[in-house]
């Protein structure tokens, strides 16, 4: 195990924030009432949020004394924003996806989000961008129309 | 035993449907398994909208198939690229590899898949021998008892699946509160659905699961595309000396033996998992051995450890949960959300409404070892051609299936969106090192112990002292606030050791 006391503060710190917000707004807000229970609706709920706000805390601690013992800053300067859009990239691909499903069913678009993702991950072969899109379709057809029968999804 | 219970479950086990279902699922494991970067759990979670059709039976059974066909099928990335399919087969990876690079990979092969396949058999009547006894004592747990269990269980599993116990505990804690979203069963009103209707039923399993564990790993998958790319598999070529011989099969079986033990035993204690096993086994036979120098440059033995420990996980695993309906891994817990899709509870009651059903598993089990057996003895050249598939060919056909699992549930872009938010939970918390075992296993779970909270609290009148009546629920009390001490200990000693290591960000 790395010990990372950056990330550490930052995502304890975001899970503590998780906790705080359930117990102080989403538990009273949203999760009912039951005046003649002797077990209140919220009580498994805040459990859980107890255990959020109070381990994420630790987490959080433990990464700044760590940090202050380093001479870290909180933030880093030194930022690969290359690798970040890498890594964002697919998340913004099937977000649009999600969105175009939302229009034309996913036995009619499928073929279109496979070939399309395997052109930008860098294949070029056009049998196997062919294959590798029509199979897949193919298959959630069979599935959903014949084995399911639940129509075209 | 009830015979004819059991005469029934194997008849059912030996039908057609069921050689179709449970084939298919070990090999759709095994071509999972093989393609590295594809987990098991990933292999279930795109895996169960399929078993939307099925009996529960065949369902469950094609299930635990897929599960039993990843872990065969992961060895033979292991032992011809060097690059496991799961982490649990990189112990296999230590020998598998240079004894494959020796020009024996037929042989690496084939010592692997019986290694597997003993494990398994083995394991699986260890099983039925002990999670039978198991579940009728368990039928005599109340509320106490087993709110009590289902509670250590979670810490256990918080502590040892990850890294950090806080970490683990944090992850559980959101499972939690994700867990109690739906219509409350006392009050009958909507908690924490926020004004949806679609959330009424509770957050949808398959978003949850695809999210976290599927979709998430594709997206590291395609960030881990931008650093390494292509692979090298050993090519098999026809050598008649490349083959498992008597003498080498009579010089591993004590390995297996000795690995299949181990297997089951780490698989029975929830939160431990495949990894835990194949390494502390592979550890033991390098011990063990009177040439430890040979390990690690193509010793059989090596291999065997690795595999018979790795299978004998997957049916220990199911001890705790045919048993007291404890789910002690993320497979463990998946299953569990199959069953409430075909409107079965897991645990101790299966054993009482529906024996045959359970029986029926069993002998499915079985007969899915048997399959795997012949898949991989004769699928050796085809399965060796699959490690060549590149991964960004297999990213986007798992992400498309991925979308279309959500889509078969029938939730629409609602869900999408759902599974999209969960994905992006399940990316961050692989990259911040939240155990997601727990929040998956804590997310499944938490219905059932507030049911038996709930009962606990109603029974007791908020009497504490009811307590000293249950010395079962009060050992697992106290069980786990040991746990918790000893788990919160270890993390702070884990810490203090890395904090001397070099910073890295």
């Amino acid at each position: 195990m790395i010990f990372v006391p950056r990330s550490d503060f930052w995502s304890g710190l975001a899970v503590a924030s998780v906790g705080l917000l359930a117990l102080l707004w989403m538990i009273p807000n949203y999760a009912g009432s039951n005046p003649f229970a002797r077990m209140p609706p919220g009580l498994v709920p805040g459990i859980g949020a107890w255990l959020m706000v109070i381990c994420g805390g630790v987490v959080a601690i433990k990464g700044l004394l760590q940090m202050m013992r380093d001479s870290l800053g909180l933030v880093s300067a030194d930022l690969n924003w290359g690798a970040l859009a890498w890594a964002a990239w697919p998340f913004a691909y099937v977000a649009v996806a999600i969105w175009f499903m939302s229009f034309i069913k996913i036995t009619w678009f499928g073929a279109f989000l496979i070939a399309g993702m395997l052109i930008l991950l860098g294949e070029r072969r056009w049998y196997m961008i062919l294959g590798c899109a029509v199979v897949p379709v193919a298959l959630l057809y069979v599935l959903s129309v014949y084995l399911m029968r639940v129509g075209i999804v | 035993m009830d015979f004819a219970v059991i005469g029934t479950a194997a008849a059912e086990a030996l039908t057609l449907a069921s050689f179709i279902g449970i084939g298919g699922g070990v090999l759709l494991g095994y071509i999972v398994g093989v393609i590295p970067g594809l987990s098991r759990s990933v292999a279930i979670s795109i895996a169960i909208p399929m078993t939307f059709y099925m009996s529960p039976y065949i369902a469950i059974s094609f299930l635990i198939g897929l599960s039993k066909g990843t872990a065969a099928g992961s060895a033979v990335s292991a032992i011809l690229l060097n690059a496991p399919g799961e982490a649990s087969s990189a112990a296999t990876a230590l020998d598998g590899y240079p004894m494959a690079k020796q020009g024996k990979p037929k042989t690496a092969l084939q010592v692997g898949l019986i290694a597997s396949v003993m494990g398994d058999i083995l394991a699986t009547i260890i099983l039925i021998f002990v999670a039978i006894p198991f579940a009728r004592v368990a039928l005599l747990f109340g509320p106490y008892e087993m709110a009590a269990i289902l509670a250590f269980a979670l810490v256990f599993i918080a502590g040892l699946s990850g890294g950090s116990i806080f970490k683990g505990l944090a992850a559980g804690g959101l499972g939690i509160i994700l867990g109690t979203v739906g219509l409350d069963n006392q009050t009958g009103l909507p908690r924490l659905t926020f004004g949806y209707t679609e959330l009424m039923d509770g957050m949808p399993l398959i978003a949850v699961a695809i999210g976290t564990l599927a979709l998430s790993e594709m997206f590291i998958q395609s960030e881990k595309l931008r650093y390494e790319r292509g692979t090298m598999s050993v090519a098999m070529k026809k050598d008649p000396n490349d083959r498992i011989t008597w003498p080498i099969f009579k010089s591993i079986l004590p390995t297996i033996l000795r690995g299949t033990g181990v297997g089951t035993f780490v698989g029975a204690l929830p939160g431990l998992g495949p990894s835990v096993g194949s390494f502390m086994s592979y550890g033991m036979t390098v011990k063990a051995s009177k040439d430890p120098d040979s390990f690690g440059k193509g010793n059989p033995k090596g291999i065997a450890a690795a595999e018979s420990a790795d299978n004998a996980v997957i049916p220990a695993a199911l001890i705790p949960l045919f048993g007291l309906g404890i789910p002690g891994n993320v497979s463990a817990a998946l299953l569990i959300g199959a069953f409430a899709i075909h409107g079965i509870t897991v645990g101790p009651l299966l054993l009482r409404d529906s024996p045959e059903l359970l029986y029926s598993i069993f002998a499915g089990m079985i007969l899915a070892s048997v399959i795997m057996l012949a898949l991989g003895w004769f699928g050796l050249q085809f399965f060796a051609q699959i490690t060549r598939v590149p991964p960004h060919v297999v990213i986007p056909i798992v992400i498309f299936f991925c979308l279309a699992g959500m889509m078969l549930q029938g939730y629409g872009t609602f869900g999408l969106i759902i599974l999209m938010g969960f994905a992006l939970l399940g990316y961050l918390m692989k990259k911040f090192d939240y155990s997601f075992v727990t929040f998956l296993v804590a997310f499944i779970i938490t219905p059932m112990l507030e049911l038996n909270l709930r009962q606990s609290i109603i029974l007791s009148r908020g009497n504490w002292a009811i307590l000293l009546d249950r010395p079962i629920a009060l050992f697992f009390i106290a069980c786990t606030a040991v746990a918790l001490i000893a788990l919160i200990y270890r993390t702070f000693q884990t810490d203090k050791a890395a904090a001397g290591a070099p910073v890295s960000e």
